[in-house]
């Protein structure tokens, strides 16, 4: 019998002996992320292990960006030990306003085909993107690795998931997610690992393709695995990556079960307030009132969103009383935003742009409460009650688009109306 | 870190059972993620609080938390486990936990048993043997077999957790 995506990485990090899935195996690492959200405790990890060198430590990055910039002495402190032990250790560090661990991680040439990579992360799954196996863990996983290079692994049961047909345009990644959370709930993929695989998958984007990956983290899995194809490549080989080794599942592989989508009759959809699974067809709920659009976060903050956001609002002005902010993932994707007038055509619009970083993903830098009653449309992966630092208040998730056509309109609105003709046949928003 | 726990044998648990329900979220129920600022020992004190009024009061150290579904969902801090065994939580029977937060138990010298709960009641003496992958509340007359732990999990159990075990093994010598 053949072997899954995740089984050929995992055996090829643990020695190369081939291991099935409920094995648990102790695999080398190639690259980890700690983020200032976990990084108090990872230290404090490292300081119980009493490591004296940390040989990994290079290749280790130290991403600041939950907090960012800090909001209170604890977390500036937080930072100034993380800058302090990157620069004695030799880790690689990303400052404030660098972006968001997920998308630096890539942008930085860190993982490539076939890697075994951690994070102190549930988002960490997002460079399955890259066809490399990918995962969260906390602090004592990161103490581990960073003294001996390796971890243990439970090799993970894989779903295979066929994404047939083609997207329509307007409707993206981030839809396709919501609709698998509402069939199959939060937690649904719980410890296994997703092969997203099919026509519709080979026709994204990389942006696309790391919202697929990274969005599985709320489905539960443990891993979200795409095949590496010509844009997988060029892409890795544009952002200095190290040399990719691809790997596929074998045809006679096992999977625990195998789904089959068809992308073309997908519609545009939401996940309704609380609840990430609560997920509904945005026809259905087409007209509730907004007060707040957030565009940003490791699920859809990538220039594509942006471009998208800026395709429905270029000319345009946002409805009264409706306020919009974008966050892009990254420095690099601020930058090309800049260029390419995107970020000037959504100020124009009334939206507000921060700097890169998790921004408004969760309450906790203080700068962005909801008031009681608000409702809030995000583009970000979690809508629990009082993530924004209000549990009166309700926060509703889409694409990037669908905030963005209902910032527009000042509620919930279909993106594919708004934008009418502006969407090309690729399925790319004509900005 | 608030203390520092030893090892030892984990095969036999014996304990009283406190019961808590589906999808419980330890983000919120036994972290400082929406209590910033506060010490382990003070959200000990206040663990569950929200879900099982009076919960933490009521738990004697070597006593089981018994759970439905999901238990430990959401980013699954470490901490919580942290807390957990400042409260001298024994054991975790659920029927089935959120993965970090499964990683983090063994990580911590927590055990964490996934099992059917159906007919347990708070209360109930519930004794679990490890090793063997046995589940028994005698007084019901429950006897449940559970997946026993593979070798090199249970090495780290048995050290305490993770970084005991490394201070021990740094080669990662597992079974």
């Amino acid at each position: 019998m053949g072997h899954t995506i995740a089984e050929k990485i995992l055996a090829a990090h643990a020695g190369g002996k081939p291991v099935r899935a409920g094995d648990i195996v102790v695999a080398s690492v190639d690259f980890a992320m700690v983020h200032d959200g976990r990084a108090a405790n990872a230290l404090g990890m490292i300081a119980r292990l009493g490591a004296k060198h940390l040989p990994f430590a290079s290749k280790t990055a130290f991403v600041l960006d939950h907090y960012s910039p800090p909001p209170n002495i604890e977390a500036a402190n937080t930072h100034r030990a993380m800058r302090a032990f990157a620069d004695q250790h030799g880790a690689v560090l990303y400052d404030i306003g660098d972006g968001i661990c997920h998308q630096v991680m890539p942008e930085g040439g860190h993982l490539t085909c076939g890697d075994l990579i951690v994070g102190t992360d549930t988002h960490s799954v997002t460079y399955g993107a890259f066809n490399a196996l990918s995962t969260g863990v906390e602090g004592t996983d990161l103490a581990a690795v960073m003294m001996t290079g390796r971890l243990w692994f439970r090799v993970p049961e894989t779903i295979r998931i066929e994404l047939k047909g083609a997207l329509q345009p307007g409707v993206w990644a981030k839809d396709i997610t919501l609709s698998m959370l509402g069939r199959f709930g939060a937690e649904g993929a719980n410890y296994r690992a997703i092969e997203y695989a099919g026509s519709a998958v080979s026709a994204m984007e990389i942006d696309d393709r790391m919202t697929l990956a990274n969005h599985a983290a709320e489905l539960g899995a443990k891993a979200a695995l795409l095949e590496a194809d010509a844009k997988t490549i060029a892409w890795l080989e544009a952002h200095h990556a190290r040399a990719p080794q691809p790997v596929r599942a074998d045809a006679d592989a096992t999977y625990v079960e195998r789904i089959e989508i068809d992308a073309t009759a997908l519609v545009p959809q939401v996940a309704r307030q609380h609840q990430i699974d609560d997920v509904v067809g945005v026809p259905e709920v087409q007209g509730r009132k907004i007060n707040f659009a957030l565009i940003g976060t490791c699920t859809n903050g990538r220039l594509d969103d942006i471009r998208q956001a800026a395709a429905i609002l270029k000319g345009q002005r946002i409805a009264k009383g409706v306020r919009m902010i974008v966050t892009p993932a990254s420095r690099q994707v601020y930058l090309a935003a800049a260029r390419e007038g995107l970020l000037e055509a959504l100020t124009r619009a009334g939206a507000s742009v921060e700097a890169a970083g998790c921004g408004t993903c969760v309450n906790i830098t203080g700068h962005l409460i909801t008031g009681d009653g608000e409702v809030v449309i995000s583009s970000a992966n979690r809508n629990f009650k009082g993530r924004l630092g209000n549990d009166q208040s309700e926060i509703w998730l889409g694409s990037a688009a669908t905030v963005a056509a209902s910032a527009l309109t000042g509620m919930i609105t279909d993106p594919r109306e708004v934008a009418g003709g502006k969407w090309t046949a690729s399925g790319r928003a004509a900005a | 870190m608030d203390c520092e726990w030893q090892g030892g044998s984990m095969k036999n648990i014996k304990g009283r059972v406190h019961l808590l329900g589906d999808n419980i979220n330890t983000d919120v129920n036994c972290s400082s993620k929406y209590l910033p600022g506060k010490d382990n020992a003070t959200i000990a004190k206040c663990a569950f609080e929200q879900v099982a009024p009076g919960f933490a009061s009521r738990f004697a150290p070597g006593d089981v938390i018994v759970a439905g579904r999901n238990f430990g969902i959401n980013s699954s801090r470490e901490q919580a486990v942290h807390i957990l065994r400042l409260m001298g939580v024994a054991a975790i029977v659920g029927q089935s936990f959120g993965r970090q937060f499964f990683r983090n138990t063994i990580n911590n010298g927590l055990p964490a048993i996934e099992c059917e709960i159906a007919g347990i009641a708070a209360g109930d003496e519930i004794a679990i043997d490890l090793a063997a992958g046995q589940l028994t509340v005698a007084a019901r007359g429950i006897s449940r077999t559970v997946a026993a732990l593979p070798p090199a999990v249970q090495q780290i159990l048995a050290a305490g957790g993770l970084i005991a075990y490394l201070r021990e093994h740094p080669d990662w010598q597992l079974a």
